[in-house]
């Protein structure tokens, strides 16, 4: 099989990617209802993009 | 009167079940909750596990082998493993070998990690429903 093409994403759209697939999967593995899954998927998706983005505003001053 | 079965007896065949199902699913991704008809989270693991691989393998990510030189590169050979089947996948795709040098190589490589430390939890939530724990 041949190399795939190279996947060129910035900071913002890898740590989109990661918080959105993982909080799908927690959702889908740690409730039964559809209705609290979704609850759930939305809940931890805005805490990982409030800590990420609030971990990389703390990090700012510190980058140059 | 016939003694009542030790509990140890009657849960030995569930738990050897519970255990291979867990297997199954490390294997394969989603496999584990196929098995006991889990169709919503079989599906939703097979396609976040194997999006994060394919993302993190065409990023360029590290795909760590057991020759790793160092413990970080042990502990990514395992967390990579824990993908299952997709590691194979995974070094199947990155044939150009990985580029960590820019920094989506290096998220690529967290991606990597990511999948397979995904791929282990669901592969034990499958054991715990196996074994009644969990719904």
């Amino acid at each position: 099989m041949n190399g795939v093409p190279r996947l060129d994403l910035t900071h913002f759209q890898a740590f989109l990617l990661f918080a959105v697939v993982i909080s799908v999967a927690f959702g889908f593995l740690g409730r039964r209802r559809p209705k609290d899954r979704v609850k759930y998927i939305l809940w931890s998706l805005f805490l990982f993009l409030l800590v990420g983005i609030g971990v990389g505003w703390a990090m700012f001053p510190f980058s140059r | 009167m016939t003694p009542a079965p030790l509990a140890r007896e009657v849960a030995s065949p569930r738990e050897s079940r519970a255990v291979a199902f867990g297997i199954a699913g490390w294997l394969l991704p989603g496999l584990g909750h196929a098995l006991q008809m889990m169709w919503g989270r079989a599906l939703v693991v097979f396609l976040a596990v194997g999006l994060l691989v394919f993302a993190g393998a065409s990023m360029k990510g590290n795909v760590f082998t057991r020759q790793g030189s160092d413990a970080f590169d042990k502990l990514g050979y395992i967390a990579d493993l824990g993908t299952g089947s997709f590691y194979l996948f995974a070094r199947a795709i990155e044939t150009n070998g990985a580029d960590v040098s820019h920094a989506d190589g290096d998220y690529g490589t967290r991606l990597l990690a990511t999948a397979g430390v995904l791929n282990l939890l669901a592969a034990l939530h499958a054991y715990e429903a196996a074994r009644g724990h969990k719904s």
